[in-house]
């Protein structure tokens, strides 16, 4: 990929999104390939308004909220792993043998 | 009496109590409607009427025994697929998703579970609540009731369509970007985005975690409140969750002679050439008529409004292309045509997530890798996270001059299904109104300018917004009161 950031061509080329659908684990078509380069350009086009915008003394807002991180240990006063849906995932799981979750191959 | 499809939440309460009818009778008469005619509309993914009678039954067994029953007891409720039902579908309007059954409840449909609701199904949505018309799901679209040619608006469409025709008393659904403040406008019912983090987010599929909040649609101001207060409150499961204000007599609006001092502004920025005619005339005739009633108006402005779609359209699919991450085609569902023999781990995660995600999905997972990728963070991402700082100032500003902020909801009525399909930046266009809000995390509500009945025939619904300061949803809900009280 390409590292220059802020030269004012803002579209995304074929390589560039074969490379970002490759990163995002997404099969495309050809046909789905023009529009989406198509359909971004034009977005980022769009995005061009926010470099007239002076925000070097501004600080990012990272999130929806003022709360800050707090660490708690995992204990029955907060309810306990009954509160948690412990075990929601496996019993969402598509596939179980012998009651484990069955996977694809991961080696090959 | 009204028929048993026109009560709203707190005459349903009165009725039940005095037995006028009974909470299956109830239930029941909107299963029938659903299966009439929500074939013509296609606001549901799925029914789960064996689960809502068991539950509605209770309910009579409960009232006859004089037990204490709460407001939403028997209540019938749309929700919106997104938001996790135990033992439902939550398909999230995914292909992706097409065989999903949640393995557990959402925090707030546990809540509702308490206060004894009805949960009559799942209602369609634009994928993975990416989209303002609901064109966007997998399985079929939703139709505007008030003009079957017309979208409802979205993502949360179907819920607003059943409201609107009557398949529900009221809804969930979830906000983004003004994913039910804008279908509410589109349909003319209420929707109402509280503060973010006033409502937990567990068992909500995550689209932009930043973003998103749970958020109920009803006929009226007092029915979004009641449901309000039974699903707002910190939650450990939802670390962003917090108790930032005492909800416990939301429902109960406050005296008008005190609701008459709060100051509202009408930013400048959104009062726009080019807004459409029906829009600024149905608005302008809503600022009037809270004017007869006392309220004083102060103009402000909000500098940085035209940035905020931008803005939005860098901070959402950044989080999405993460979010989504989890759609893997191994965990929660997997599509069977999509699978070769033998094939490799990797060419299986390509090829379920091309089968499996729509062509909105796609963009905004490339679309948010893109913003987030090395060499372009800085000029995407930490520039729009920079912007949305701005525009949170911009409103922490107007709320030291004004209380409330009202604006229209959209710049259109209702537009026509397929209008804006083709074109994405058009479809964006439809949330420049209620993305600031959502941006900066303060709770805002949708109120039509005139009730359904008042409409001329052919004439669209068009919504008000009303924007609070964070945390005081109180104020915009008393207003919303008195506002209808007018009608």
């Amino acid at each position: 990929m390409s590292s220059s950031s802020n030269d004012g061509n803002s579209g995304i080329g074929k390589k560039e999104l074969e490379h970002l659908a490759q990163l995002s684990r997404i099969e495309l078509d050809p046909n789905e390939e023009a529009k989406l380069i198509k359909d971004l350009g034009a977005i980022l086009d769009h995005f061009k308004e926010l470099q007239a915008l002076d925000t070097a003394n501004v600080a990012p807002m990272t999130g929806g909220t003022d709360l800050v991180n707090v660490f708690r240990a995992d204990g029955e006063e907060n309810g306990g792993p009954e509160s948690t849906n412990r075990g929601a995932g496996v019993d969402a799981f598509p596939e179980s043998k012998d009651g484990y979750n069955k996977v694809p191959p991961v080696f090959e | 009496m009204e028929p048993l499809h026109d009560l709203t939440i707190k005459k349903f309460h009165e009725g039940l109590l005095n037995k006028e009818f009974s909470a299956l009778e109830v239930n029941q008469t909107y299963f029938r409607r659903i299966k009439e005619h929500d074939k013509e509309i296609g606001a549901y993914l799925s029914l789960a009427e064996e689960s809502a009678v068991a539950a509605a039954s209770a309910v009579d067994v409960a009232v006859a025994e004089g037990e204490n029953v709460g407001a939403l007891a028997g209540v019938p409720l749309a929700i919106k697929d997104c938001i996790l039902i135990k033992d439902l579908p939550a398909t999230c309007g995914s292909k992706i998703l097409e065989s999903y059954v949640a393995s557990y409840d959402a925090t707030v449909i546990q809540k509702l579970r308490g206060e004894r609701a009805v949960f009559l199904g799942k209602t369609n949505m634009d994928e993975f609540a990416m989209g303002s018309s609901t064109e966007n799901s997998a399985f079929h679209i939703t139709r505007n009731p008030h003009d079957h040619s017309r979208v409802p608006g979205g993502s949360s469409g179907g819920s607003a369509a059943a409201v609107t025709a009557q398949f529900a008393m009221a809804a969930l659904g979830s906000d983004t970007g003004g994913s039910v403040r804008q279908p509410a406008g589109l349909c003319g019912i209420v929707g109402f985005k509280p503060t973010y983090g006033a409502v937990s987010r567990s068992g909500l599929t995550a689209m932009a975690s930043s973003l998103d909040q749970i958020s109920p649609f009803g006929k009226t101001v007092d029915d979004t409140a009641i449901l309000f207060k039974a699903i707002a409150g910190s939650d450990p499961l939802d670390a962003t969750s917090a108790d930032g204000a005492d909800y416990s007599s939301i429902t109960e609006p406050a005296p008008l002679d005190k609701t008459k001092k709060l100051t509202i502004g009408l930013p400048e920025e959104y009062f726009i050439d080019g807004l459409d005619k029906a829009v600024s005339d149905g608005v302008q005739n809503a600022i009037d008529k809270l004017k007869s009633l006392g309220f004083n108006f102060k103009k402000i402005s909000l500098p940085h409004t035209k940035y905020a779609l931008s803005c939005y359209y860098i901070v959402m699919p950044a989080e999405v292309s993460s979010n989504l991450a989890r759609f893997d085609g191994i965990r929660y569902a997997r599509i069977a045509n999509a699978k070769a023999e033998g094939e490799k781990l990797s060419e299986l995660y390509l090829r379920q997530r091309g089968a499996g995600f729509g062509a909105e999905a796609k963009r905004r997972i490339i679309l948010g890798a893109f913003v987030l990728s090395s060499g372009y963070y800085d000029a995407y991402y930490d520039k729009a996270q920079r912007t949305r700082t701005l525009i949170r100032q911009d409103f922490d500003r107007a709320f030291k001059d004004v209380d409330v902020i009202l604006t229209p909801v959209t710049p259109t009525p209702a537009f026509k299904i397929g209008e804006k399909t083709s074109d994405p930046l058009s479809m964006y266009l439809a949330d420049i109104f209620t993305i600031p809000a959502s941006l900066a995390g303060v709770p805002a509500i949708s109120i039509p300018t005139k009730p359904s009945s008042a409409l001329a025939p052919g004439e669209l619904p068009i919504g008000f917004q009303l924007i609070g300061k964070k945390w005081h949803e109180a104020d915009i809900l008393s207003i919303g009161h008195y506002y209808e009280k007018l009608n």
